[in-house]
């Protein structure tokens, strides 16, 4: 599968992410010449176990999340960051945890995107906004680099292009600037071999990274 | 011609003629492709004759289809279409032939003036003092060489209007059931379609069922006779030798006069670049490979490496005797994949090679296909340049030299910073 690098916006200190900003980045995906191709969307939704006795909460893990892409229908993942773990399961296990009533749904988040192409390179740009309402939370960057999929392999092409990336949205002097932490795989278990497994877990640090930021401004 | 001068000329002299195949490949079929220019080869030995000219066909063709099918592909009948309806199908075979051997001779004619362009950098490059003849020898070639690729540029044309060239064209069905010169990526050319000879009329020209007649006896000779081999390859290689300078572009210190059998290539190459992964194949088992390829992580199900002992192991099938490798794949893994293929099973000239991710898999994954990825793209046609430097620069030891030059990328993306500015300029 094709190596991607998930970016978080960072919006300096007392600003927001808003719209304008969202635009700008568009365009500075457009002056590299990418084309527009279509819409890529996932979502996230943290999970509470469902307990009468509510003081036994902090036995169970604080951020139990699920993930879904739209691109892979049948399959859904949970991840538990705390204990590092990832699983990747059908999409009926939804059905299943409806009719257990074991978790809740606490916060479900959208992330919908516009992919644009260029060369072998895919540039996703993702809002990311809660489920039911329509404000913009945050915004993120997702580059794939097609040809390989080995994440050693192709550690210098992507920073390579992060770093142009990078400059050029500077050169456009928005209110903040794109972060890229690199979540470390094989706490998770995983393998150098790219696989979607690899993107949950890149899609929950990313939104983690988001959520502590807004914390911080806050 | 043996000309003494300094490195630095020299390189840039090939450079030149590097550049002008280059040009000539863009000039003179735009649009069509031309990703292998071996043709050169047979033009330098012979004549353009007849007898060569079919032989000439047979490899512009052959260069000309960007071959997916299988070697066995069933001949599709050209279509009565254009100016040509009017005229019975036998004559269209006729004249297409007929046009096919007018290409031969402007390619060989372009090949000379190629040579007389050459001759004039060299003389400038030696004695710079010589002043304007050099340069009036270079305007009056590159106007002989404007003439000739325009004349082969609209010969071109009307070979694809008459359906000779053209895939798309040939799939429609003809009224008379009579096909255009067939020609089977391996070189040979059926002349006539077996209807054409049940109806009764006058089959294939002698000479083309003599030529055929000859390759199957020699094929087949070199399959079940080896050890009779002997006379008939060193008669080959001797044509092929030319009088280019004197260059050993490898390593001094290796004993190369050695590696002149295909298992004496592959296990060199082995010991040198330990983590590449070399398979071989027959045409028919590689397309069988294609459509099924998997990344790379899956590879430990197949046995490959390569194994010293005089025969090459084939996937989980079995050995295959060095005389009936026709494709080599070279693996680096999570790298690329190069696929190599060769004249004609069991002789070591490489005639196409292509490079692909090493997660691409399909019919298109052959030596003359091309891969989805711009890089890849890329260095495909890097690759067919440098191939036909090899086979005319150091014929003795081309397929080393190319299989080392196709090593090189195996740092492809540690240190490859002119791909990405590439990419991102497209």
């Amino acid at each position: 599968m094709p190596i991607r690098c998930i970016l978080h916006w960072q919006p300096n200190q007392g600003t927001v992410v808003n719209s304008q900003v969202l635009n700008e980045i568009s365009q500075c995906v457009e002056t590299l010449n990418g084309v527009k191709e279509g819409r890529c969307k996932a979502s996230l939704t943290f999970y509470r176990p469902n307990l009468r006795d509510q003081s036994v909460t902090i036995d169970f893990p604080r951020d139990f999340l699920g993930i879904s892409m739209l691109e892979l229908p049948n399959k859904y993942f949970f991840i538990i960051r705390g204990q590092k773990i990832v699983l990747e399961a059908d999409s009926s296990i939804l059905l299943i945890m409806e009719k257990l009533q074991s978790y809740k749904s606490k916060v479900a988040l959208n992330f919908e995107g516009v992919l644009y192409k260029l060369g072998d390179f895919q540039i996703r740009v993702i809002k990311v906004v809660p489920n039911q309402a329509e404000s913009l939370r945050g915004i993120m960057v997702e580059i794939e680099y097609l040809p390989i999929s080995s994440i050693e392999k192709s550690k210098q092409i992507m920073e390579e292009f992060i770093d142009i990336w990078k400059e050029i949205v500077a050169k456009k002097s928005l209110a903040g600037q794109f972060m890229h932490a690199e979540p470390n795989y094989a706490e998770y278990g995983l393998g150098d071999n790219y696989t979607s497994q690899h993107t949950a877990v890149q899609y929950a640090a990313a939104l983690a990274q988001l959520i502590q930021s807004a914390q911080v401004r806050n | 011609m043996v000309i003494d001068f300094n490195t630095h000329q020299k390189n840039w002299c090939w450079q030149a003629v590097l550049d002008l195949w280059a040009l000539m490949v863009l000039w003179a079929f735009t649009g069509a492709g031309w990703p292998n220019l071996s043709c050169t080869k047979v033009l330098t030995e012979t004549e353009p004759t007849f007898f060569t000219g079919v032989q000439m066909q047979t490899q512009m063709q052959q260069t000309q289809h960007q071959a997916t099918a299988a070697p066995f592909s069933t001949s599709t009948p050209p279509p009565s279409s254009g100016g040509s309806a009017s005229e019975a199908p036998p004559k269209q075979v006729a004249q297409a032939m007929d046009k096919l051997g007018q290409a031969g001779r402007i390619i060989a004619d372009i090949r000379i003036g190629a040579d007389r362009l050459l001759e004039a950098l060299f003389v400038a490059a030696a004695q710079p003092h010589q002043g304007n003849k050099p340069l009036q020898l270079f305007v009056k070639e590159d106007a002989c060489m404007r003439q000739y690729l325009q004349d082969l540029r609209s010969l071109g044309k009307e070979l694809e209007e008459s359906g000779v060239l053209s895939e798309s064209v040939r799939s429609r069905k003809d009224f008379w059931g009579l096909h255009m010169p067939l020609v089977c990526p391996d070189g040979a050319v059926v002349a006539y379609a077996w209807k054409r000879q049940l109806a009764g009329q006058a089959g294939a020209s002698a000479v083309d069922r003599t030529r055929l007649a000859l390759k199957a006896f020699t094929d087949q000779k070199r399959r079940f006779f080896p050890h009779l081999d002997d006379g008939l390859e060193g008669s080959e290689s001797a044509s092929k030798k030319r009088c280019g300078s004197e260059e050993i572009a490898v390593d001094p210190k290796e004993e190369i006069s050695f590696l002149k059998t295909l298992p004496d290539v592959l296990k060199s190459l082995e010991k040198e670049v330990p983590n590449l992964k070399i398979l071989t194949f027959e045409r028919l088992d590689w397309l069988k490979r294609a459509v099924t390829l998997t990344s790379s992580t899956n590879e430990s199900f197949l046995e490959h490496n390569y194994h010293g002992s005089g025969k090459l192991r084939l996937g989980s099938v079995g050995t295959v005797a060095a005389e009936k490798v026709a494709v080599i794949e070279l693996l680096v893994p999570s790298v690329f994949r190069a696929v190599i293929s060769f004249h004609h099973a069991g002789s070591m000239d490489p005639d196409a090679v292509a490079f692909f991710s090493p997660d691409e898999s399909g019919s298109y994954v052959h030596a003359r296909g091309f891969s989805v990825h711009h890089v890849f793209k890329h260095i495909t046609e890097y690759a067919a340049t440098a191939l036909q430097y090899f086979l005319g620069n150091q014929t003795e030891t081309c397929l080393y030299s190319l299989l080392h030059w196709i090593c090189s990328y195996e740092t492809l993306f540690s240190k490859s910073c002119r791909f990405i500015l590439q990419l991102l300029e497209l």
